[in-house]
């Protein structure tokens, strides 16, 4: 995990001193923690609910927050883990699972590379962003992709089949 | 024509992980594993649109929570030993802090005159504080009503706390048992009144972790409003929640560094203190949220203080205490 940077310092006494300047803390850890999230949760709905809670959470101890040799992402997973950990508690009333644990090297890497291929993403080609959008985000079937771009779907399982190939390609050794 | 086949099997291969079917086949498939592992990740694409409206969510926490219930770790503005939430039990006369300590190995901290002639006394109970007022004028300056409190408390050995506080005089609620949430807890009520759910963990489904020793649970009835409430007035974050037949049967809210719980059920409405950097703003805040005014501010020699009351008939005092 990296080390505490002079920015990351910066940013929680900041927040510290108001805690109107959380948001930037916020908007620098969002991707990360979403992306630690998400794999654990069984769906979109549930990765957004723990999302939203890891980070009230962060801000109502962002007072209490103390340098222990530690980033602030790894501060952020810590939360993470434990508001997962709840969630799979009531989750054990019905099926019995393994609570999560906190990263390690291995899936840090992941995190960072899909963090990579999000913002790949975002330069797509309008057209091809859109597919994926529709597909994965909104989980639209090829035929409402389609019917929503007013094309064919064989047009569209072209644009899907380029946009993937271009993500992979920007992904480079990571893909 | 390879092409177009490659676009199809592709496309089946998203159906299946986006439907969180077996997509394992794609791997073995030298053209389409690549690809397939970029859809795998894309799964987890996050929403824009969420990112932007927790950010939003978060702006407006901070406008409405003064950094007066976040800013503990000085101490400038939260009394050395206590937590952002005590709670506040009145009682008609002397005697629950001795029940305290016959049951929970409480310690007295502090005791004395209060202003309204009522005796004031403050107890700690492992790392949990309460406070009490004894006496009709006691709480203050008597507009405290001398009424019960619910608190869920976590111990060592509940069957040995829950024999301790009968024959301290207290009344049993329910025998101690092991609960499907992961504790076994006994209920009793005090000679006061006031209701304890005394609780050993049982395992990893125990709420402990997440709570100190003594946590207020508050009865209400519209709990789920109420949840609401707090978190406009109070600027209450919700931790952790269940519903059961439409209604909130239990909920963890954190309000600064303290939890408290709430559920639906007979009202036990009680009395608590907040440690906050600037009581204006927060008594501004809850009043704004619907919240009745029962002490406008003033500055008294222990700090600064206000109270409102709110529809659950709960009354929540604003103090920033003096530097010492």
């Amino acid at each position: 995990m990296s080390q505490i940077t002079e920015d990351d310092r910066l940013l929680i006494e900041a927040a510290k001193a108001d805690p109107a300047r959380f948001v930037d803390v916020y908007e620098r850890y969002f991707d990360r923690v979403y992306a630690f999230v998400s794999r654990r949760a069984e769906n979109r709905a549930v990765a957004e609910d723990i999302t939203s809670q890891v980070f009230e959470r962060a801000l109502a101890a962002i007072g209490q927050f103390e340098w222990r040799g530690l980033p602030v992402v790894a501060w952020l997973f810590r939360i993470a883990s434990n508001t997962l950990a709840d969630h799979w508690r009531e989750r054990a009333r019905e099926a019995h699972e393994a609570p999560p644990d906190v990263p390690d090297a291995s899936e840090l890497e992941n995190i960072e590379r899909r963090i990579a291929l999000y913002q790949h993403v975002e330069r797509l080609p309008d057209l091809q962003r859109q597919v994926i959008w529709m597909r994965f985000v909104e989980e639209k079937s090829i035929r409402e992709v389609a019917a929503a771009l007013d094309r064919s779907e064989g047009a569209v399982k072209q644009l899907q089949l380029r946009a993937l190939e271009n993500l992979r390609k920007s992904m480079g050794g990571h893909g | 024509m390879a092409e177009r086949d490659l676009a199809d099997r592709l496309d089946e291969t998203i159906d299946a992980i986006v439907a969180r079917a077996d997509a394992t086949a794609a791997l073995r498939d030298r053209d389409l594993a690549p690809l397939a592992r970029v859809a795998a990740d894309l799964r987890h694409y996050p929403r824009p649109d969420f990112k932007a409206r927790l950010r939003a969510q978060l702006e407006r926490r901070t406008n409405m929570t003064p950094a007066s219930t976040m800013t503990t770790g000085s101490g400038a503005t939260i009394r050395e030993g206590f937590t952002t939430v005590t709670p506040y039990i009145r009682v008609a006369e002397a005697g629950l802090a001795d029940f305290l300590a016959q049951v929970f190995d409480a310690q007295e901290t502090f005791s004395g005159r209060g202003g309204g002639g009522g005796m004031h006394r403050e107890v700690r109970v492992a790392d949990s504080m309460i406070m009490i007022g004894e006496g009709e004028t006691a709480g203050g300056g008597g507009v405290m009503p001398i009424r019960p409190m619910a608190f869920h408390v976590f111990v060592k050995d509940v069957d040995a706390t829950f024999r301790r506080a009968l024959a301290a005089g207290a009344r049993s609620l329910g025998e101690p048992a092991d609960r499907p949430y992961g504790e076994r807890a006994g209920f009793v009520a005090d000679p006061f009144g006031n209701h304890w759910y005394i609780a050993t963990p049982l395992g990893p489904e125990s709420l402990a972790s997440a709570l100190r020793t003594v946590t207020p649970h508050l009865h209400v009835r519209g709990a789920s409003d109420y949840d609401e409430f707090l978190q406009r007035a109070l600027g209450a974050v919700e931790e952790m929640r269940r519903d059961e037949g439409g209604q909130l049967r239990y909920a963890r809210l954190r309000i600064g560094d303290s939890a408290i719980e709430l559920g639906e059920g007979e009202p036990m409405p009680g009395s608590y203190l907040l440690y906050v950097a600037d009581p204006d703003a927060m008594y501004r805040q809850a009043l704004a949220a619907g919240a009745t005014s029962i002490m406008p501010l003033t500055d008294e020699p222990y700090g600064r203080i206000g109270g409102i009351a709110d529809v659950a008939g709960n009354q929540w005092f604003f103090s920033r205490p003096v530097r010492r």
